[in-house]
């Protein structure tokens, strides 16, 4: 029997690589969107720190233009650093 | 003439001024110096010297006025006594009209004559408007003794000798005036004047008064027309009962109401217009109202729109008058619908229950518009009436509702294969959701839904993404934006991944680089699709799909950082050229069976064992999928049942007319049946999850609640997707409570407080 592939759809779903499944600062999960976003995915992203923790892009962002002198991750008390990989 | 005090003699200038007075009061001419003069001679009196003589003026014009009204009331005295029914009577009201409008015009000339008295003398004396409204203490006596201007006088003793001694005969030929308009409808325009004349004379005559100036009028002739009117419009009632049908009393009485109306404003006095009307429909509507709805059901269900159209206009203006025609509909409908929807057998139930439900819904929203004027209280009886059928248990037992569930497959339907017209099954989903408004369950509607669109998208089903993507709108305009979000995200993924396959494409090309299968990937987002947790499902996929998945997942991950794939093979699916017995086919299955034949592409045959442990496959997919090629004939297997020793061969003698086809797996490992408890069942998981959610939010903000006022803001708030039934409300506050989330407070035993 001879057998060629002719065409093959396929279908795959993602999910954040994160060490948790919610999101430290809002506790909301990290597939639905931070609380004042309305869509997740793209529009509502994730970002690393340095330090391996992961929040909603928005969260951290509010939290560290909320502190007046040093930027700590809120989780471990590093000092913050995105990390980009 | 000088101005200046003088004294002089009251009966000389009396004596002249008396003259032009009766001249005036007659309506004969008087010669401009004559008119003038007096105006002098009444100053003069006013400011005589040494004492103003304005009081005698006034009483000697009182007698005068007193006579000149007396002499007229003389004329009436032959028809006080004698009969005068007819002809005559209406010659007494002639002429009462005219010694009325004479005397009014008179007085109106007169009052102007006077007007030094007036303005000085009777103004000062008089009480103040505001002390008349409020009623200052002024004893009755007071004012009965106080002096009046001269035209108000005047009326006041047309009153006191004309009204008072013919009213009562006046307002019986009125009446017999009105009745025989009424009744024969030959008034001529003169009549019509004179009567409308004397009655106005009843008001203008108290006219002046700030307070109760309709009072005679009121008690001397509305009570007797109400009356008179009354007993007409009641034999009027009882004679058409006897000769008609409900149809046709009621279009008389639609006729009866609107000549009243036409008469009452050619006839009385603005105030009585109403009372009249009332009365009328009192008589005639009200007295009758068991007789009118006699025939009110056969009405409804024969749909006689004219006859229907006629007893609202009559019923309308009755206070709760409506109230038994609209249940009365409302039943009507409930029937009517549920009979439409019952019983419904085949393969097409939800495209019968929705349309069915659409017709009777269209039926009754058409019968409003045309002959209920759009009444809101027959609009919200349809809506009640609609839900009430749509969220009824089938009558078969069952313990579901399953609207929703129809209504998602009517959907399903439309935007899958149908074969209309674009904008065919646009208008018939805006039809689909008139009825889903109706649907109490939501939230099942929703899960049917997204499952339903999960597939349509991930197996290309959709017959138009335009469509799609207009029906998630109008369910987002229909239940806002937090029902529809999952369901649009998972549409954006879609669009998203043609756009990923594009770049990948290019992708490859630039780094000259090609795949030797032609792929199309799908990448969903995780959260949006109701997939269920299937994430570990054993396979080893066969190395001609290794290197594609490989390369597409280091550009995905060159593309998007933080981001883990994971492929769902069970929703795959593929293409196959095969070539067996000289002959070659397409075949298109799924990715499981795929793999499964590309084993025995060099080899014509392998035990099962063998197969399975080479496709780590779970033993249910492996016997599924093995199960659907060996139906299909290209495979063959040495034993009855699938078992580990079993050989399977290939099928060196297949042959198919067709040389393209597709292979389905045949045994559903889910029946629709099942499947549908279990998207009830994770319903209501959701619910659960959502009460308690909700529970959470309303005790954080308001700290302390009563139990009953804590359901009431659930129920309002859940509105919107479900209607939660009591016990489940009471469980997940059970359960909070044990999650310490809120506790019942010490003093009361129905009362919770938050638990910070």
């Amino acid at each position: 029997m001879k057998i060629k592939v002719k065409s093959w759809t396929s279908v795959a779903w993602w999910k954040w690589i994160a060490n948790d499944e919610n999101c430290g600062i809002c506790r909301m999960a990290f597939e639905n969107c931070c609380p004042d976003c309305s869509f997740a995915g793209d529009d509502c992203p994730l970002v690393w720190g340095h330090c391996s923790h992961v929040f909603h892009m928005h969260c951290i962002c509010k939290w560290l233009n909320s502190q007046l002198n040093q930027q700590l991750c809120p989780m471990c008390r590093q000092t913050w650093r995105f990390n980009d990989r | 003439m000088s101005l200046r005090p003088q004294k002089i003699e009251f009966d000389v200038v009396w004596g002249c001024l008396r003259q032009t007075v009766d001249k005036v009061l007659k309506l004969n001419r008087v010669e401009r110096d004559d008119w003038n003069s007096s105006f002098t001679d009444v100053y003069t009196i006013c400011v005589a010297f040494p004492e103003p003589l304005a009081d005698r003026l006034y009483a000697e014009t009182k007698l005068f006025l007193e006579n000149h009204v007396k002499v007229q009331l003389e004329e009436f005295n032959c028809y006080r006594t004698e009969n005068n029914d007819g002809e005559n009577g209406q010659m007494m009201l002639h002429k009462y009209y005219s010694a009325w409008k004479n005397y009014s015009q008179g007085l109106e000339y007169l009052n102007y004559l006077y007007q030094y008295l007036n303005q000085q003398h009777i103004k000062k004396q008089k009480v103040s408007e505001a002390e008349i409204l409020y009623g200052n203490g002024t004893t009755p006596l007071a004012i009965s003794q106080e002096q009046m201007e001269i035209g108000e006088l005047g009326l006041d003793i047309w009153r006191l000798f004309m009204i008072q001694n013919l009213g009562d005969i006046l307002v019986k030929q009125i009446l017999q005036g009105i009745e025989r308009d009424r009744l024969e409808n030959n008034l001529t325009s003169k009549d019509i004047e004179t009567i409308h004349g004397v009655i106005n004379s009843f008001v203008s005559v108290q006219d002046y008064k700030k307070k109760g100036s309709l009072h005679l009028y009121e008690t001397l002739f509305e009570e007797k027309l109400l009356e008179a009117s009354g007993s007409y419009f009641m034999s009027q009632a009882s004679k058409l009962l006897q000769s008609c049908s409900v149809s046709q009393y009621m279009q008389e009485v639609i006729r009866v109401l609107d000549e009243e109306n036409v008469r009452a404003h050619k006839f009385v006095h603005m105030n009585s217009v109403k009372k009249l009307k009332k009365e009328c429909e009192d008589r005639m509507i009200s007295d009758h109202k068991a007789f009118l709805y006699s025939e009110c059901k056969e009405m409804v269900s024969n749909d006689k729109r004219d006859d229907l159209r006629n007893l609202y206009i009559l019923l309308k203006p009755l206070q709760d008058g409506l109230k038994e025609l609209i249940q009365i509909l409302l039943e009507q409908i409930k029937n009517e619908g549920a009979e439409s929807i019952m019983n419904l057998k085949g393969e097409n139930v939800h495209i019968q229950f929705v349309e069915n439900m659409l017709q009777v819904h269209q039926k009754y929203e058409n019968l409003i518009s045309e002959t209920f004027k759009n009444d809101p209280l027959f609009l919200s009886a349809l809506d009640k009436a609609c839900a009430s059928v749509i969220n009824s248990k089938l009558s078969d037992g069952k313990t579901t509702c399953r609207s929703a569930e129809l209504v998602a497959k009517y959907c399903d339907n439309l935007l899958k294969k149908s074969k209309s017209t674009e904008s065919e099954i646009e208008s018939k989903l805006s039809k689909s959701i008139t009825i889903f408004k109706y649907i109490e369950d939501k939230d099942v509607y929703q899960k049917f839904y997204s499952r339903m669109l999960a597939k349509r998208l991930i197996h290309d089903q959709s017959i138009n993404m335009e469509l799609e993507e207009v029906m998630i709108n109008k369910l987002k305009q229909a239940c806002g934006y937090e029902f529809t979000n999952k369901l649009h995200r998972m549409y954006t993924d879609i669009g998203i991944s043609v756009d990923l396959n594009n770049k990948f494409n290019q992708h490859l090309k630039n780094l000259n680089d090609e795949l030797n299968i032609n792929l199309s990937i799908k990448v969903l987002q995780a959260g949006a699709w109701p997939l269920g947790p299937q994430t570990n499902i054993s396979f080893a996929v066969p190395q001609e799909f290794e290197q594609p998945i490989r390369k597409f997942e280091s550009f995905y991950n060159s593309s998007f950082s933080g981001r883990k794939l994971t492929w769902l093979h069970h929703l795959c699916a593929g293409e196959l050229k095969v070539s067996l017995a000289k002959k070659s086919y397409l075949i298109t299955m799924q990715t499981y069976q795929m793999a499964m034949l590309l084993l025995f592409e060099n080899c014509d045959s392998m035990s099962c064992k063998e197969v399975r442990e080479m496709l780590q496959l779970s033993h249910d997919n492996f016997q599924k999928h093995l199960q659907s090629l060996i139906d299909s004939k290209i495979l063959n297997l040495d034993t009855e049942k699938i078992e580990d020793a079993s050989i399977i061969s290939v099928n060196l003698e297949f042959s198919n007319k067709r040389t393209k086809f597709k292979i389905t797996a045949s045994l559903q490992k889910e029946s629709p049946q099942q499947e549908v408890e279990q998207t009830i069942t994770q319903v209501d998981e959701d619910r659960k999850l959502y009460l308690q959610a909700a529970i959470v939010r309303i005790m954080k903000s308001r700290k302390v609640l009563k139990h009953n006022a804590l359901i009431q803001e659930i129920l309002s708030q859940s509105k919107v997707c479900f209607a939660p039934s009591i016990p489940m409300i009471k469980k997940c506050i059970e359960s909070l409570i044990d999650k310490q989330y809120i506790e019942r407070t010490a003093n009361s035993s129905d009362e919770y407080s938050y638990v910070a």
